[in-house]
């Protein structure tokens, strides 16, 4: 039989039943728009909060004290016998392919000027800052080269602090207190907002040597630093390593690449989005027995008929092949409604709640209509079988 | 008509064809046990997560170093260094008062411990006796470190099973001096607990007293002050005492942030428990599929039956009636299924708990009535159509079938 | 060009074994009108799915136009089908949602036959049975009669060499019948081998060879020019 007439023939027998092939369709449609409508939420968060680590850009290193972690933390950072110095942080500029080195350390601490106070996070950094996690000035200029263990007591303000004790008035070389101590402001930041939980903008920053000072501290809580973009990571890294091996006598301290931790991130995503999507799959497969069921009616409706085609000659391949056509079709229709339920869900869904990311990959679009088109196929299997079986003599028989 | 022979036509009529109402059931089962299985594990996750909190003791208090102005920023997971440090001065102040029952300092880290030829880098809590107490950790031998002045170093130290097994393999451990970064302690004991604490497996710790944990890591202030309260009613108190003891030593500053057990496990119990909702509801969209699914089965059926309903009408059947029995076939068919599909769940439920015995999966009573209920709504609700249809049928045509 | 040797059919009902053809031997040549009676269960109809390739036979071999069709795969049956043989039912077996015109072109749709060809012979086919102003109505537009006229102008469109009626006036009135029965005759007279299934002895005595069927095997088989011949 040709293409064109099978699809006719397959396509008149749907729309014979007007009320029964939509509600069929429809039962797949839901079950797919839920899918394509929660992984592309899924989606969205992923893509987001990817988005969030790279801003940093993709050749950073971070450099933590100890080896035993917990919740992804390195324990070293709360206290270690060996602590990484400054004289590390020196001491890593010069390993090969290496562009930018940053020590940090991090306190909570009371910032006073003018009459206010405010109690806000506080890096202690270096010049590099800037450069390696890709922050830019706002206003001012950021920590000078000082020599790490005599710096100058500068101070540059994240935007919500600026704001908060300075209003508009231009803070640039007023004095304000730190924990105590008293500093000079150089610089303020551009707006950065919320990165995984850490408001960048209700910081401030003065240099790290200080700040070891001021919490009273040896080691810093972390080395963070980038790579020229076509250096080798695993060459970077060894270099790291030797140096810092060199320096301590053994291996304490951990190395994570941006790398690393974008795959940890994106693994535990990638299974939410699915398990998510497994979710709504459980509609569909109620959709899958609605084909199932619906076809089944309609073969022993269309016994006579089923005898007559066999009477005319066609062949059990074909019978089997019309029925199947007629559950795929089904089942594609209603994938292709589905598809257009969830992206326009998820997109209604975006427009009412800017804050949630939606992303609708197409790779999804395609796998979502094949799914659909599969499950066509699987549920119109058997009846489609038992169509192709049907004894013709017992079939005519029956009007 | 009497309700029992309603239900006994209702039944024939479905069993009339065996296979297009086995599928019509399945596919209800299917909907409802989604629902039940996935409400009890959601419902699993939040009583071992209240299980787990009750382990550490329902009336504790936490006190972090640092605080943020901000609502929402973590207040220091990590660092939370303070120009003014939280010393052990600062939590036997804190911990002089009537209504606190436990209280323990407590300093994290991470140190290389040996023994013989064998080391391995452990994290170390530096902690006082009352730990014991406050975390509800047992012995496996040996005992806990000893009670006393907490500002002198007693010089011993309790391990886990797992350190024990690592670093002295077979060789007894207590009694045994454990070389800790640069200096040595006196094992006592090996914990016999198991779980997390702070992320931590407990039997991968070293737990010394503080000041060694002081010296060991060169710093006096505090990672954490666990606090047990007497009683519930006492938490409150707990912590503005607290707060007040910080701001007094601290020249006025209240840079720490005080937690009660209470708060987070609230928090995680509303998270948990929208998540289950979520996830419930997710499932109880196949409840909606099915339903249209009954829908058309009907449809189907009474354009089939409709001899059958021209008779009825020619016996005096009024409209109303027919309607009647036709929805209460739709009845039927999803009360059934979903009776079907409770037994299915419930049955995945207890295999599902003896394989993770240590979730507690139950499907909570709000789950199991919004399954049935939203099951035979949709039964109704999609029932209606066909019902109507057949009660319009005019007795005529239905009989001579046109 | 049909020619049955000992032809047997046996069915199981339940524990029963029920022999709906017992032997039967026949010869009928090509261009035959012959009509096959009997009461019911005598296995008329049997003998007619068989000879139409639409069951097989347990035992026996059937020949047609020459060749040994008895043991032949569904789908080589079904190919003959197609093209050498056409059906006309009592119930008509038009497929509902087919316009008239449809209902005719479908074996040629299913031979994959270009749509102009189609097309064509079907208007042609329609005309010929007087309906063409029907061309584009459903069956259950159409009268009986017009039905049974789509029914065998659907039989013929693929130009077969047998055609075979199962009662095909059972569900007509008497005038649509005999218009039918016409038809049939006018077909057979244009060359095509006619079989008539029919318990209607007006029916029956029609035909140029009437065949008799009494429990599975032919008790009679006369010829127009009255030579009675009884089988062994």
């Amino acid at each position: 039989m040709r293409s064109r007439d099978f699809i006719r023939y397959a396509g008149g027998s749907i729309r014979s039943h007007r009320l029964r092939s939509t509600l069929t369709a429809l039962g797949i449609a839901i079950g797919i728009g839920a899918v394509v409508l929660l992984t592309s939420i899924g989606e969205g968060v992923h893509r987001f909060v990817l988005q969030e680590f790279t801003q940093f850009g993709t050749t950073l290193v971070a450099v933590n004290p100890g080896t035993v972690t917990t919740h992804g933390t390195p324990l070293g950072v709360f206290g270690t016998t060996r602590p990484l110095t400054l004289g590390d942080a020196e001491a890593l500029t010069r390993v090969a392919h290496v562009e930018a080195v940053v020590p940090l350390a991090q306190g909570n601490a009371e910032v006073e000027a003018a009459g206010q106070r405010r109690r806000t996070t506080v890096f202690g950094v270096g010049p590099a800052l800037p450069q390696v996690f890709q922050i830019p000035v706002g206003a001012g200029r950021f920590l000078p080269e000082d020599d790490p263990r005599a710096s100058r007591a500068f101070v540059v303000l994240g935007s919500t602090v600026r704001r908060e004790l300075f209003g508009t008035a231009n803070p640039l070389g007023r004095r304000l207190r730190v924990g105590g101590e008293r500093y000079r402001v150089i610089g303020t930041m551009e707006r950065k907002g919320q990165v995984l939980g850490f408001d960048l903008d209700d910081t401030v920053y003065i240099p790290a040597g200080r700040a070891l000072d001021l919490f009273d501290r040896e080691g810093l809580m972390e080395i963070d630093l980038v790579y020229a973009e076509d250096a080798p990571v695993d060459e970077v890294v060894a270099g790291i390593r030797r140096t810092l091996v060199t320096r301590h006598g053994r291996e304490d301290f951990t190395i994570t690449t941006q790398a690393q931790m974008l795959e940890v991130l994106g693994n535990v995503l990638t299974v939410l989005t699915w398990a998510v999507g497994a979710l709504g799959g459980i509609s569909l497969l109620v959709g899958g027995v609605g084909i199932l069921t619906i076809m089944t009616i309609a073969v022993g409706e269309r016994t006579a008929e089923i005898g007559l085609l066999r009477a005319l000659g066609c062949g059990r391949p074909q019978i089997r092949a019309l029925f199947l056509g007629e559950a795929i079709g089904l089942s594609a229709a209603g994938g292709l409604a589905g598809l257009t339920l969830g992206v326009g869900g998820a997109q209604l869904l975006h427009a009412l709640v800017p804050l949630l990311p939606v992303r609708t990959p197409w790779s999804y679009v395609l796998l979502a209509e094949g799914v659909a088109v599969l499950l066509g196929l699987l549920a119109g299997a058997l009846p489609a079988e038992r169509a192709a079986h049907l004894d013709p003599v017992e079939a005519l028989r029956a009007e | 008509m009497r309700a029992r022979d309603a239900v006994h036509l209702a039944g024939r009529a479905l069993a009339r064809y065996p296979g297009r109402t086995t599928l019509v059931l399945l596919a209800m089962a299917m909907g409802v046990a989604a629902v039940v299985v996935l409400t009890a594990l959601g419902e699993g996750a939040r009583q071992y997560v209240r299980g787990e909190f009750a382990s550490l003791g329902t009336h504790l208090v936490i006190v972090f170093p640092g605080r943020a102005e901000t609502a929402g920023a973590a207040p220091a997971m990590f660092g939370g260094e303070t120009p003014r440090d939280l010393t052990l001065e600062d939590a036997l102040a804190i911990g002089r008062h009537p209504s606190v029952r436990h209280f323990a300092p407590v300093i994290v880290g991470a140190a290389l411990a040996s023994f013989g030829g064998l080391e391995r880098e452990v994290p170390v809590l530096g902690s006082t006796a009352e730990l014991l107490a406050v975390r509800r950790w047992h012995l496996a031998s040996g005992r806990f470190l000893p009670p006393g002045d907490p500002r002198r170093d007693s010089g011993g130290c309790v391990i886990g099973a797992k350190v024990r097994r690592e670093i002295f393999g077979a060789e007894r451990a207590v009694g045994q001096w454990l070389r800790v970064g640069t200096s040595r302690c006196r094992v006592l004991g090996v914990l016999g607990s198991e779980g997390r604490s702070i992320g931590l497996d407990v039997q991968e710790l070293v737990i010394v007293p503080v000041a060694a944990a002081q010296r060991l890591f060169n710093t006096p202030s505090l990672f954490r002050i666990l606090i047990e309260a007497r009683s519930r009613d006492a938490v409150a108190e707990v912590k503005r005492h607290a707060l007040a003891t910080v701001r007094d030593r601290h020249q006025g500053e209240e840079d720490v942030t005080v937690v009660t057990q209470d708060a987070v496990l609230a928090t995680f119990d509303r998270v948990l428990q929208t998540l289950t909702l979520a996830v419930g509801g997710i499932a109880a969209i196949s409840l909606g599929v099915a339903g249209i699914l009954i829908m058309n089965v009907m449809l189907v059926s009474v354009s089939q039956r409709t001899p059958e309903i021209g008779l009825l009408k020619a016996l005096g059947a009024p409209p109303g009636q027919i309607r009647r029995l036709f929805l209460l076939e739709a009845l039927v068919l999803s009360a059934v299924g979903a009776i079907l599909g409770l037994g299915v769940g419930l049955a995945a439920n207890a295999g599902l708990r003896t394989l993770y015995p240590v979730l507690p999966l139950r499907t909570p009573p709000w789950a199991l009535a919004a399954a049935l209920g939203t099951a035979l709504g949709t039964g109704m609700g999609f029932g209606a159509l066909p019902a109507r249809r057949a009660a319009r049928l005019d007795p005529v045509d239905a009989l001579a079938h046109r | 060009m049909i020619a049955l040797d000992r032809l047997t059919r046996v069915f199981q009902v339940g524990d029963q074994r029920v022999h709906a053809l017992a032997g039967v031997s026949l010869e009928i040549e090509a261009g035959a009108y012959v009509s096959i009676m009997g009461p019911s269960g005598s296995g008329k109809s049997t003998l007619l799915h068989i000879l139409g390739l639409l069951d097989r036979p347990t035992a026996g071999t059937y020949r047609l136009e020459g060749r040994d069709v008895t043991g032949l795969d569904d789908a080589a049956q079904a190919a003959l089908r197609r093209d050498r043989i056409g059906f006309v039912f009592q119930f008509f077996h038009l497929v509902p949602h087919l316009t008239a015109a449809e209902n005719v072109e479908l074996p040629m749709t299913l031979a994959a036959q270009p749509p102009a060809e189609r097309h064509e012979r079907t208007d042609a086919a329609l005309g010929a049975m007087g309906i063409a102003d029907r061309a584009r109505h459903r069956p259950d537009q159409l009268s009986g009669g017009q039905r049974q006229r789509v029914a065998i102008a659907r039989a013929t469109v693929m130009r077969p060499a047998l055609l075979l009626a199962d009662e095909p006036t059972g569900n007509l009135d008497r005038r649509s019948g005999t218009d039918v029965l016409q038809i049939l005759e006018r077909l057979n007279a244009d060359g095509i081998t006619l079989l008539i299934v029919t318990h209607d002895p007006e029916i029956g005595e029609r035909a140029r060879r009437r065949i008799r069927m009494v429990d599975g095997l032919v008790a009679e088989d006369r010829r127009r020019d009255d030579r009675r011949r009884e089988a062994p």
